[in-house]
């Protein structure tokens, strides 16, 4: 027996020693991520193979058909670093603290993979810089970047002569496809880096807009009265009703939700999964001529005739925020994705362009005169660039100084005229450092170094996906689609721990159902005084209760609780002042106005009812803050003789 | 063919190639992602039939959302193992009466035994589901016990008074060795390494496989017992384990031939399993409806009570990973439990399966076998939906994210409420709701005198009440 005790001891430390701290700090860990291999390779070669690995005849007959699955590679096997510390190991259950030293030796080998990856990173990002002291690169013009770049970025400077009317634009998530819009109904949409058409339509009506969904392979349009979606062939699949009179289309790519607002203000949610409209919310604030989607939390900027910015979300009807931006109406919005939806910039008839904290709605963080006159567009690069097209030029500004507060215009990073007025339209194309403006001749597409993001993910997104991979992907996304619910200003707050609602001493109780309650606490509904109480203080209580029934039965002429499932009267055993708890005895009570109330209730409100069930409560509560009070006159009672006959107080 | 020759330097933008007063450069790709058709040159990435690049960018503002899509993932991931949950494989037929023994090989995958009412011993093969070897009525009466031996013969003790070794490889009418008693034996099981064995009747013997006699007899000297369960430990195989029908559970050790500790439980167990992996823990299968481990180094107070049948519990056994176990119960259920939580990871029923008498892992861990009074031994999965068959490493993986999932999320209102709900036969169903009912009311009542004075003393917790006396 004594051997099996020391057997379990031996056990349980072997068990210990396997999580606990490396005895020696300084013996190298191997690294078996599989990303050992860059840079590494040397210390992996100087450790010795295991021959019996290498000479399994079994392991070696199927290692060419197999593959160890990721998760079941050795990544995660080590002991951690840093030990984790518990307040009380004593107590500490041991399958938890075994729990925590997994959980941070995951976080450890988590940290050394992601710090790989970054070292495989091997795109770089566009850049122009001056280079004397009196060189300023805004007197670059386009032709000058044109020639000292490679041939292939020149592609990206582009004039698209189009008599359609003025044009408005929209990139796919991936920016390799764009989407094009003309006044008088000119649609197209296409590869832009190889040339590729996908379809080209002549709609004849009105369009005020036009916007890629899920991927390239569906748009949908603003025309004069409706909304369409078309696929990529061009061939109309629905007419979306419930949409009159857009001018402005959103879409959020992972809640597949397509968002319109219009001339009669009215904002729409259409979840294009399915096919119903989610939200409808009345703007009440007249047309609507702008709009713009935060890409980190789904919120719907929306920009008034009257100078208000409102923020909108599918599950509230009103704005989550409503903002007086501009003296006069707003022509644009954009919201910064560089720094996950912080700033926002709007453009307005008063001819400012304004830069907004969305942290902090005291006032702009700077505002400037926008150059040139009439309608101004403003769009976000990937990298935090800002695009403001207005009058008959094209003016971008760079990140630090476009944030921080100061008086007047950010320093000009790069300008660019374009003599077709107006410019109804700029966009900056994901993943490339290119800007491309819709104005009435077509469209133009300028080159911006450094405004696009040189890294994409794959799993996100990818420019150069198969046709496979996209319809892979579009499953995947349709799996992930997040409901319109959870659309916040805080996108986060999906996995934290809720806030515990306030405890109301008198409310919370009632509201409880009686099942879920302890026993003792629906007795304590039911009328009954507490047994631990004192006989004077029962008694008091008790004659207050009744009081409180002759008040009731003196007015509506019945006995109160009609909540109660059962009634218990409280008599009490006279032992010579000794603090005997109560004996309680059980007694069938008149109920005739529980009876009436019992079958004037179903469906039907009786405001009678009503009345004398609030008129209940209140005297109910009142009961129980009388009980309270006395309880706590209690304590400071003056001590008597009798008091050693008492028993000791509750805790 | 020669394709036409395309200007390298056009792709890859140089940074030679800038202008005198300003340097100016393009984002630049990695040429091995862009494999893209200009015109009608089409410029190779890579080999054809490689695997397609990929470029990993892990700035959190590439990936938006990415906790709200992580939780739709894990829903997803909630129902789809709730769809595939089927844990029922097949059932071995064959007897005529109850299943109430069940017994594996060590170290065979293939292997059960099942002993049955009527008397009969059947050697099931569970990859085909045929049976092997027939012993038809090698016991008048009830096999109450069955096991194998080191060397693979099987043993099997009976009601009969009478244990029986039997060739497991042969069938044949006559057993091998028949070892007989004076009392009718309830349980067997052998040494781990030693020719011994020991049964359970009213005393405990110890056998020599050579030997008619028993070579000692172990009781506790103020017993009245009826041994119930027998269980030899694995790693100090001299240990040996019972349980008896006067709520005892005792230890002892066959070197000394003495009872070295004697607990007084409060109900008497049904069966015992030691943890295969961690050699001091035992788990008690309970009369109180509840299962208990024990660590033998501090028997005071039970590690952890399992609670969740609603009747007794008649079975239970560890899996080989020491992690997990399940037990059988009265109330027609199968349990599977994981150490150390309170209720259980899953429940399984059959609409004809009824009271489970012996429930058994299989070797491999991955499967579980219950033998119930209807006679049928069944088979079930221990993970409800899990694939059989031959599984690619993808998905092995993509099981594995799913599983990490849930389990990430499990406090999440709406994936938790997948995770746990189970539907039950209304019976167990409402015998769960009665007890939870008749428990809150007790402890009420108990808080109630508490309160009120009339209960004095300090309050014992549930667990501490299990236990009511230690013996040395």
């Amino acid at each position: 027996m004594d051997a099996l005790i020391e057997a379990g001891n031996k056990a349980d430390r072997k068990r210990r020693r396997s999580y606990g701290p490396p005895k020696d700090s300084s013996v190298p860990q191997s690294r078996d991520s599989p990303l050992d291999y860059k840079g590494k390779g040397k210390e992996t070669a100087k450790q010795p193979v295991k021959p019996a690995e290498e000479t399994d005849a079994v392991v070696a007959s199927i290692s060419r058909n197999t593959t160890v699955p990721r998760t079941l590679s050795k990544l995660g096997s080590k002991t951690p670093k840093t030990e984790v510390k518990l307040e009380n190991n004593k107590f500490t259950p041991w399958a938890f603290q075994h729990k925590l030293h997994h959980q941070a030796r995951w976080r450890e080998e988590a940290q050394e993979a992601l710090e790989d990856v970054e070292i495989l990173k091997t795109e770089e990002r566009g850049v122009m810089a001056a280079e004397g002291l009196m060189e300023r690169t805004f007197k670059m013009t386009q032709d000058d970047i044109v020639n000292s770049i490679g041939e292939e970025q020149r592609r990206y400077r582009k004039e698209w002569k189009l008599d359609g009317g003025a044009y408005r634009s929209r990139y796919s998530k991936n920016g390799r496809h764009i989407a094009i819009a003309g006044k008088r109904g000119h649609v197209a949409s296409f590869d832009w880096l190889t040339g590729k058409m996908h379809c080209e339509l002549e709609l004849r009506e009105t369009c005020r807009d036009i916007t890629y969904l899920n991927d390239h392979s569906h748009f949908a349009v603003a025309q004069k009265q409706h909304v369409y979606i078309y696929d990529q062939q061009g061939i109309e699949l629905h007419r979306l009703r419930e949409h009159i009179d857009i001018t402005r289309l959103e879409y959020l790519p992972y809640h597949w939700l397509l968002v319109s607002v219009g001339n009669p203000g009215v904002l729409r949610y259409h979840d294009t999964s399915i096919g119903r409209v989610v939200a409808t919310h009345k703007t009440k604030l007249g047309a609507c001529q702008s709009m713009a989607q935060n890409p980190h939390n789904a919120v719907i900027y929306l920009g008034h005739q009257n100078g208000t910015v409102t923020l909108w979300t599918p599950n509230l009807d009103e704005p989550a925020v409503k903002l007086l931006a501009h003296l006069g109406g707003v022509t644009s919005l954009g919201v910064d994705p560089s720094t996950s939806g912080r700033y926002l910039a709007t453009s307005g008839m008063d001819g400012k362009v304004k830069v907004w904290d969305c942290r902090n709605w005291k006032g702009c963080v700077r505002e400037w005169e926008q150059r040139g006159t009439g309608h101004a567009e403003v769009d976000w690069s990937q990298k935090g660039f800002l695009g403001v097209a207005s009058g008959g030029t094209v003016n971008v500004y760079t990140p630090p100084s476009i944030i921080t507060e100061h008086r007047g215009s950010p320093p000009l990073y790069l300008t660019h005229p374009i003599p077709h007025r107006p410019l109804i339209s700029a966009r900056f194309c994901p993943y490339t450092d290119m800007l491309t403006i819709g104005h009435a001749n077509g469209l133009s597409s300028i080159i911006v170094p450094g405004a696009g993001e040189p890294t994409f993910d794959s799993s996100e997104v990818d420019p150069f996906e198969s046709k496979k991979m996209r319809r892979e992907r579009e499953v995947h996304n349709l799996l992930d689609k997040i409901q319109p619910d959870l659309i916040a200003l805080d996108p986060d707050f999906v996995g934290t721990v809720a806030e515990p609602e306030a405890q109301d001493e008198f409310a919370d109780p009632l509201h409880v159902a009686s099942h879920r309650l302890p026993r003792w606490e629906k007795l304590k509904r039911a009328g009954m005084p507490d047994p631990g109480m004192t006989s004077a203080s029962a008694n008091e209580a008790k004659k207050a209760s009744r009081q409180g029934r002759e008040d009731d039965d003196m007015e509506i002429g019945y006995s109160a609780s009609d909540t109660s499932e059962s009634e218990y009267e409280v008599d009490e055993v006279d032992n010579g002042g000794g603090g005997e708890a109560p004996v309680v005895r059980r007694k069938k009570k008149k109920s005739a106005l529980k009876a009436y109330l019992k079958k004037a209730g179903g469906n039907v409100v009786d405001p009678t009812v009503a009345r004398i069930k609030a008129k209940m409560e209140m005297r109910r509560k009142e009961i129980q803050l009388a009980r309270i009070k006395e309880r706590q006159a209690m304590v400071h009672r003056e001590p008597s003789a009798l008091d050693r006959f008492r028993r000791p107080p509750r805790l | 063919m020669p394709g036409p020759s395309f200007d390298l330097n056009g792709i890859i933008p140089s940074i030679l190639e800038t202008s005198p007063e300003l340097c100016v450069v393009i984002a630049r790709r990695n040429p091995y992602l862009s494999c893209i058709k200009i015109g009608r040159i089409k410029i190779p990435s890579a080999l054809s039939g490689d695997p397609t690049p990929v470029s990993r960018n892990l700035d959190p503002l590439t990936h938006p959302f990415a906790k709200a899509r992580e939780r739709a993932r894990a829903l997803n991931a909630a129902k789809l193992d709730r769809m595939f949950a089927k844990p029922f494989i097949g059932s071995l037929d064959g007897h005529i009466d109850g299943v109430y023994s069940l017994a594996k090989r060590p170290g065979v995958l293939n292997l059960i035994a099942s002993g049955a009412g009527d008397g009969g011993i059947i050697v099931h093969d569970l990859p085909t589901r045929s049976k092997l070897l027939r012993f038809p009525g090698a016991h008048k009466g009830v096999v109450s016990g069955l096991c194998f031996t080191e060397d693979g013969r099987l043993l099997s003790c009976g009601v009969d008074r009478l244990v029986k070794l039997w060739d497991g490889m042969t069938t044949s009418d006559e057993p091998l060795v028949t070892f007989s008693g004076s009392t009718a034996f309830n349980a067997v099981d052998h040494h781990r390494s030693d020719q011994l064995f020991a049964t359970g009747s009213n005393v405990v013997h110890i056998w020599d496989k050579n030997k008619s006699s028993p070579i000692s007899t172990l009781s506790f000297p103020t017993s009245t017992e009826n041994v119930t369960a027998l269980k030899f430990n694995w790693s100090e195989s001299s240990v040996l384990a019972t349980t008896g029908t006067d709520r005892t559970f005792t230890l002892y050790d066959i070197r000394t031939a003495k009872a070295e500790r004697r607990l007084v439980l409060n109900f008497r167990c049904n069966a015992l399993s030691w943890n295969p992996t961690f050699p001091t823990r035992i788990l008690l299968a309970s009369e109180d409806h509840n299962l208990y481990t024990f660590d033998v180094r501090n028997l005071s107070k039970p590690t952890a009570a399992y609670r969740g049948h609603v009747a007794a519990v008649m079975s239970c056994d560890w899996s080989p990973t020491g992690e997990e176990f399940a037990s059988g119960g009265w109330d027609r259920t199968l349990r599977i439990w994981r150490e150390q939580e309170r209720t259980s990871r899953d429940i399984y029923h059959g609409k004809r399966m009824q009271r489970i008498f012996a429930t058994t892992y299989t070797n491999d861990s991955r499967f579980i076998l219950t033998g119930s009074d209807d006679g049928n031994v069944r088979m079930w999965k221990a993970r409800a939906s899990e694939r059989l068959g031959v599984t690619h490493g993808r998905d092995v993986a993509a099981r594995q994210y799913r599983d990490k999932l849930r389990e990430q999320w499990k406090h999440d209102t709406e994936v938790g409420r997948i995770n746990r709900r189970r539907y039950l036969p209304k019976s167990v169903y409402r015998a769960a709701q009665t007890k939870t009912e008749m428990i809150r009311a007790r402890q009420d009542r108990e808080g109630r005198l508490r309160e009120s004075g009339a209960k004095e003393g300090e309050a014992k917790t549930e667990i501490s009440k299990v236990v009511i006396q230690e013996q040395e």
